[in-house]
């Protein structure tokens, strides 16, 4: 089979062999360099200039197919560098371009959705071909459209002859909520551009810090890196008259650590720096302040120390916790991010990613209801800095800060223009592809616990008995988000206020509520981290997330070996 | 579409083309159209709703240049790709990124060398390869009907939920190298996997159906066990915390393969010393009654083709053969990186799969095909149960990972369908779904084994890459934690 999984091997192939090329967009102008006797251009972010007129071309001629009620096109190109290496030896690297584009239509008598999506080359801008190829594919979708509105009407009418009309009434057309349709540009500004940066300086970024965090320790067993850098722009039109020209830097730096000591069984951690930024992330501007060879050098010494350290054993009954910025990134995507995603909520993804604690029924849920200590705020905004940033969704809807929960209250979810007006919601700007070829999802942002006030000193001081669980590594999720259990990469004991013995293997388990319900204390060090592999969707769709909070102090079960 | 012909001619004209080149040592040119066609159903009795949410598909093809260049003394190896050109100018754009990514890897030794000859001929459908929007829409709307029909035969039709996908691959690839190889496949495959619930009940099912061809492919099949499985356990049960004795089904037997076995009996792991079965090569480590292999060449097997994405045939390769480790699953590169301190395997895992096809922008990765578990002494279903005589019969369960790593072996899930409790040997009541956490580890699984069971099937989890041809295997004393109370817990 040939379905993508969320693994930690996969995430590395996904980021380096995959996001090069394909989770890229954006173009440039044509510039043409000789091979042989060949002349090739070379794809740029600029070439975007160069096809919106084709694109909004096409856009219009979908709108003149029969009953045709709504199209959309999204077209992007990346520039980017990517290079990986093991134990100081290069493994690959990559200087390319990755350009596609998928296409919306909802069309046929009970207006129903069709889509269409690929991968775009150079020999696609010879001539007029680009336009043949986007009209060709909204036809497709167009027709895919229209045999899903038929076999809908056909089923209704199976089922109203069969008298069984209430399981009929559900199948309706499809309906999008109202937006303020835009023409806009919109682009997040860098210090040091990704495309200026020599693609051998970046394999020997990564060769020497592989080096360093093997040469840490002989108990070193394995030092992967990776690094991305690179430049994505996205062009969206509809057939409503949306416009929408975006443009954002990414670095990413990966690291993976295996220790060894003796006979113990091996430790393993996995984490990344990354922000919407140009090269300047690896130096030092990411939300860890540190340059990728410091962020590395520190979770391989961690490693190494942790290999030597005894495995917490699991309780039976809830202690008090006090989880780190860094763990709550993992923990507010889980439990609070994804249930709080409008189709999770009307049971879209029950299928694969699962449904939300927070939704039963319109009758029965939990909106307006307390479902977390009155110290807990929530929320998820794309308009602020972090992997979650942007101004327009992959439907042309404005970007806005949504309340999640407010003082321990559920208020409201992420939504998407269909979702919304199933909900009778306000469009808020939530939905997001990973790449252009694949249907956008609704999807967090940057969602996160508010800051408190508290010192996270202080929290951690008044805990006479207790643990400090820091850093998240892995997670495992009830299907509605009801209950969790998160390993950590690092567990401590507290004892009269202070850390002590350093456990490996460990981290917190409990149902989402009574955990959320616990927490009696939030500290004022509020961090958004990245979240590079958010997998949704079927097939499954890799998303960048920001994610974080502020330290907090709960109850939970321990988890061990 | 392209044909496979234009994929031929392209590999071949463009190493003909490539070996011309001054510096060139030798070269790999692979070439794929894929197409993966995916119908998304989405059904809620109370809620507005589509039915069939999402007819879509993503199509691409394009050539892929794997070359090493000699660079002053030494040799230094690069890829590079180009999307949607199977004309020679592509091939050497390709190899153009290939020489601008040179690096040098002293692990790489050489490119693959002929091996053997595919067994697999002619097993994919050109109906499924020509088939049209109308009808794939239409498979969608026949599942759909199959789950609605049993649901309404049953007298259901308030808080239903259908959920899953009907999905089309079609893949066709062909490669070329200066050693030798010289090869192409055919491959398409059907799959329905479809999610019930009644929520009312707190109750959910599953059920699947996959085929090579598409007169084989029931859609309507998968819908239906969807339903019935999901009225079959309503009034499930809680139980309490502790270890029990348990069946796992096969869909829970796949979800460990692929998140926990498959991935430990990688090269890829033992490269990275991130497996439990490091340096356990020729060792015991696991009950007798256990041997997993996997099976790229199975006739009628949907993770089957007929040769990997380097060229060399697919075949069987022993894993675990009555518990002990005999083999990992290997690429051609890291066969040869690790064969003067490991042992050498026949590299029949060398697949390039992403986007749901053969990619040609990538260089092959490590990944299973059909993975078959097979019992020492095999039994019947029906006597799997009465060996177990109390425990839990385990459906489905949900987001399987390795908690604190590969090599710890530690794993967590929760079960979330298709779950019962045993007494006397007998399916005595539905358990509660949603409402036990496992807590357990993969080394304690693999050495309590009671019971594995002759009758197995071919089965998907969602995001799997493999397809594991999975028993039911009964396991003494696993930990099940009861979780998500009445309070803190929506169900009813």
């Amino acid at each position: 089979m040939s379905r993508e999984k969320v693994s930690f091997m996969n995430l590395l192939f996904s980021l380096f062999d995959l996001t090069s090329r394909i989770i890229a967009f954006i173009l440039y102008s044509v510039n043409f360099t000789r091979i042989g006797t060949v002349y090739m251009p070379r794809i740029k972010v600029e070439v975007i200039d160069s096809i919106k007129d084709a694109a909004y071309s096409a856009i219009e001629y979908a709108s003149t197919l029969k009953d045709s009620k709504y199209a959309d096109l999204r077209v992007g190109v990346s520039e980017s560098k990517t290079a990986h290496s093991e134990n100081g030896t290069a493994k690959g690297m990559s200087e390319d371009y990755g350009f596609s584009f998928g296409v919306r239509v909802v069309a046929g008598g009970m207006g129903a959705w069709g889509y269409y999506g690929q991968p775009l080359g150079v020999s696609d801008l010879r001539g007029k071909k680009i336009e043949k190829v986007f009209k060709n594919s909204l036809k497709t979708a167009y027709n895919r459209a229209v045999a899903n509105a038929s076999g809908r009407q056909r089923t209704l009418c199976s089922l109203n002859q069969r008298g069984e009309t209430s399981l009929s009434t559900a199948l309706t057309e499809v309906k999008l909520a109202k937006i303020d349709v835009r023409q806009d540009t919109f682009k997040i500004s860098f210090e040091k551009d990704p495309r200026a940066i020599a693609l051998n300086d970046v394999l020997e970024l990564n060769t020497d810090v592989s080096r360093q965090m093997k040469g840490i320790s002989a108990e070193v067993r394995f030092a992967y890196t990776g690094i991305y850098t690179g430049i994505i722009r996205e062009l969206f039109c509809s057939s409503e008259g949306a416009r929408i020209d975006q443009i954002v830097p990414l670095t990413q730096g990966i690291i993976y650590v295996v220790a060894q000591q003796a006979d113990k069984a091996p430790e393993m951690y996995v984490d990344y720096l990354g922000d919407l930024k140009g090269w300047e992330v690896l130096e030092g501007k990411n939300v860890h302040k540190l340059s990728f060879l410091d962020f590395a050098l520190l979770r391989t010494k961690e490693t190494v120390e942790l290999a030597g350290a005894e495995f917490l054993k699991s309780t039976n009954e809830p202690v008090v916790v006090v989880t780190n910025p860094h763990f709550n990134t993992l923990l507010v995507h889980e439990i609070v991010g994804h249930p709080t995603e409008a189709d999770r909520v009307l049971k879209m993804e029950t299928a694969y990613a699962g449904r939300s604690w927070f939704f039963r029924g319109f009758d029965n849920n939990q909106l307006g209801k307390q479902v977390a200590s009155k110290l807990v705020s929530a929320y998820s905004d794309p308009l602020t800095e972090g992997y979650g940033h942007y101004k327009y969704d992959a439907e042309g809807v404005p970007a806005k800060k949504v309340s999640l929960i407010e003082n321990g209250i559920l208020k409201g979810f992420m939504n998407s223009r269909e979702t919304a007006a199933i909900l009778d919601q306000e469009p808020n700007g939530s939905m997001r592809a990973t790449d252009p070829v694949l249907v956008p999802l609704v999807r967090m942002t940057n969602t996160f616990f508010a800051n408190g006030s508290r010192n996270p000193e202080e929290i951690i001081a008044e805990v006479k008995d207790g643990y400090y669980i820091a850093n998240h590594k892995i997670p495992s999720i009830s299907e509605s988000r009801e209950n969790f259990r998160i390993t950590a990469q690092k567990v401590y004991k507290i004892e009269n206020g202070k850390l002590t013995k350093l456990y490996r293997s460990g981290g917190i388990t409990a149902d989402s509520k009574d955990f959320l319900m616990s927490i009696d204390a939030v500290g004022n060090d509020f961090a958004i981290f990245p979240i590079p592999n958010c997998g949704k969707g079927q097939p499954m769709q890799t998303m960048r997330v920001g994610n974080g909070g502020p330290t907090l102090r709960g109850k939970a079960r321990l988890t061990g070996c | 579409m392209i044909t496979t012909e234009q994929l031929r001619t392209c590999v071949s004209e463009g190493l003909e083309r490539i070996k011309k080149i001054k510096n060139v040592v030798e070269a790999e040119v692979f070439a794929s159209w894929n197409e993966q066609i995916v119908n998304r159903l989405n059904y809620t009795s109370d809620i507005p709703c589509q039915g069939v949410q999402e007819p879509k598909s993503i199509q691409f093809y394009g050539v892929g240049v794997l070359a090493a260049f000699k660079s002053g003394n030494k040799i230094k190896v690069g890829f590079g790709s180009e999307p949607n050109d199977l004309s020679v100018r592509g091939v050497l754009e390709a190899l153009k990124k290939a020489r601008m990514n040179k690096i040098s890897d002293p692990d790489y030794k050489s490119l693959p060398e002929p091996q053997g000859t595919p067994t697999l001929t002619n097993y994919h459908d050109v109906n499924v390869m020509e088939i049209s929007d109308e009808k794939v829409v239409n498979l969608g709307w026949q599942a759909l009907e199959g789950t609605l029909s049993s649901y309404s035969a049953k007298g259901f039709s308030k808080s239903l939920i259908v959920g899953g996908d009907v999905t089309i691959f079609k893949e066709r690839m062909a490669i070329r190298n200066t050693r030798g190889i010289d090869d192409f496949d055919e491959t398409s495959i059907l799959t329905a996997t479809i999610t019930s619930m009644i929520e009312d009940e707190g109750v959910k099912g599953t059920g699947w159906n996959t085929a090579t061809h598409l007169d084989k492919f029931k859609p309507e099949e998968a819908g239906k066990e969807a339903a019935e499985s999901a009225i079959r356990t309503i009034g499930g049960q809680r139980i309490a915390s502790g270890a029990y004795d348990v069946i796992f089904g096969r869909q829970p037997v796949t979800d460990l393969v692929g998140n926990l076995i498959a991935p430990s009996l990688s090269l890829i792991s033992v490269n990275a010393s991130d497996t439990p079965f490091l340096r356990k090569l020729g060792q015991r480590v696991c009950s007798p009654n256990i041997t997993v292999y996997d099976d790229g060449a199975m006739p009628g097997q949907i993770g089957s083709k007929r040769i990997t994405c380097e060229g060399i045939p697919t075949g069987r390769t022993d894993l675990i053969t009555d518990g002990i480790i005999t083999g990992f699953l290997t690429n051609d590169y890291y066969n040869k990186k690790l064969q003067s301190n490991l042992a050498s395997f026949t590299p029949r895992n060398g697949f390039r799969f992403s986007l749901g096809g053969r990619n040609y922008n990538m260089q092959t990765k490590v990944s299973p095909t059909n993975v078959v578990i097979e019992g020492r002494e095999e039994i019947p279903d029906k006597e799997l149960l009465s060996l177990v005589k109390e425990g839990i019969y385990i459906g489905r369960i949900w987001y399987t990972y390795p908690v604190n790593g590969l090599a710890v072996g530690d794993f967590t899930s929760t079960i979330v369908a298709d779950s019962y409790l045993i007494k006397d040997g007998k399916l005595l009541a539905p358990l509660k779904p949603n409402a036990v956490r496992i807590n357990s580890n993969i080394n304690h699984v693999l050495n309590n084994i009671i019971g594995i069971t002759k009758e197995k099937k071919a089965t998907l989890v969602w995001g799997g890459e493999e397809v594991v041809v999975a028993p039911e295997i009964a396991v003494k004393g696993v930990r099940l934690d009861s979780i998500a109370n009445e309070s803190t817990s929506f169900e009813s």
